[in-house]
């Protein structure tokens, strides 16, 4: 007997407006560029739309949705094969001494991920947009979860580093 | 709670898509899905008037199709694995 | 009628697709526990190209890939452990390769995870006729030959994320939307 989509709360209409933000920033944050996220979190929707009658809740949608998002943001990265080369000259600084929530460093942090190399930026996104724990990054990338505490660890120690070669650091932090 | 990481979550935090996404994904969808329809309707003729025949033919064809993408899944992935690193050493 | 039958197994290989080598790895298949084993020559590739959804991205790309291939054989592997299988296995498939019509284009050994990969090149005068791939992991290997013209750009490209992931419900409750 065929499951029909008021049956499994999976309406088409609601997941697209309902995870969307999602989608997008997953794109956005890997790749750095809204029209091409933009095309990339469309194509995600369609082969949703296309696969609809595989998904069995709204929570498997949401997992789905995030697995194809990711994979098709890389995908497209590896297309456009190129990293972003941000030079840090060109890159507006935050006021000096900082405050927490600067947009500034905010634009900075954002760069700074995308020059990252694929895998690593992908679990910062997956990490610190999507609030996965490393057991579901690992899952949703298929890596071992060991690798991931790795990027991890290395990615940080990355920002630490160049954040503090620019004079950005906790002791700036007020509040 | 460490500060970068909170700062890491206020850059990282998601962004709405552009105004109009989701009706032109669901306008596109829509499209779509009544271009499939037509579609699987003209099919289902075809395979009415072929007979059980042309109904085999398809069973077969989806196999042979399934048989080919599962190949070129196997051969991809450690093509793509070189050229991955081939690119990482030289960037 | 026997000497018939002979006959025509006997012009069986001269009828079978082009396989470039002889995937001979009935030994490793001993020792796998799953095992892949993929044999489509030119006519079956045509007929499975008609089955192609031009409209649908990675069927499209797959669709054109394929237009210039005579033949794909595919042998995949997996194991239960690490150490089931040795380089030995792979000597038959290699000693093939050392022909003059072959050579090594590309290769790649990573030692922290024990993966290995290699593209070979099978020429005849100036013209590619053939590419033969050999990957290995701890628990896992796969031969291929393509017969044929194939673009190893485009191969590469479709070893991302090809096709729709399996992903099963969640156990657990997701986050707040």
């Amino acid at each position: 007997m065929l499951i029909g989509a008021v049956e499994t709360g999976c309406d088409f209409r609601v997941l697209v407006r309902q995870h969307q933000a999602m989608v997008f920033s997953i794109a956005l944050h890997f790749l750095r560029d809204r029209a091409t996220s933009e095309e990339v979190a469309q194509e995600v929707f369609f082969s949703l739309h296309r696969n609809l009658h595989q998904i069995e809740s709204p929570a498997h949608a949401a997992a789905w949705l995030r697995k194809v998002a990711v994979q098709r943001a890389i995908d497209e990265g590896r297309r456009r094969s190129r990293r972003p080369q941000v030079a840090l000259e060109d890159v507006a600084e935050p006021a000096a001494g900082g405050k927490p929530g600067d947009p500034l460093l905010s634009d900075l942090l954002r760069k700074l991920v995308a020059t990252l190399p694929e895998a690593p930026r992908m679990v910062m996104v997956l990490r610190y947009q999507e609030d996965l724990e490393p057991a579901e990054i690992a899952a949703a990338l298929e890596m071992p979860v060991a690798t991931v505490k790795s990027h991890l660890q290395r990615s940080l120690a990355m920002l630490r580093g160049k954040l503090a070669r620019r004079g950005i650091g906790e002791s700036g932090w007020t509040g | 709670m460490d500060w970068l990481e909170d700062e890491l979550r206020r850059a990282l935090a998601r962004q709405d898509p552009p105004d109009g996404f989701a009706e032109r994904v669901l306008a596109r969808s829509a499209r779509g899905a009544s271009g499939a329809r037509r579609w699987l309707a003209a099919a289902a003729m075809v395979v009415v008037a072929a007979g059980a025949g042309g109904a085999w033919r398809q069973h077969q064809g989806n196999e042979a199709k399934q048989e080919v993408m599962l190949a070129l899944r196997l051969a991809s992935a450690p093509v793509h694995r070189i050229q991955s690193e081939v690119r990482g050493m030289t960037q | 009628m026997k000497s018939l039958l002979v006959a025509c197994l006997a012009a069986l290989p001269l009828l079978a697709a082009p396989q470039q080598f002889h995937l001979n790895l009935d030994s490793v298949a001993a020792k796998a526990s799953e095992h892949v084993d993929v044999s489509l020559n030119a006519s079956t590739l045509q007929f499975a190209a008609k089955f192609l959804d031009a409209s649908d991205p990675d069927e499209a790309k797959v669709k054109k890939l394929i237009a210039g291939i005579e033949g794909i054989y595919v042998r995949h592997f997996e194991f239960k452990s690490a150490g089931a299988w040795s380089q030995a296995d792979l000597e038959p498939i290699r000693a093939q390769l050392r022909g003059p019509e072959w050579s090594k284009i590309v290769g790649v050994t990573s030692s922290e995870d024990g993966e290995n990969a290699e593209v070979w090149l099978r020429t005849a005068g100036n013209k590619s006729v053939g590419v033969a791939i050999i990957a290995t992991e701890p628990k896992e290997m796969t031969v291929v030959n393509i017969a044929g013209t194939i673009d190893l750009e485009a191969l590469s490209e479709l070893g991302g994320h090809f096709g729709v992931p399996k992903v099963k419900p969640p156990d657990k409750p997701q986050k707040e939307e």
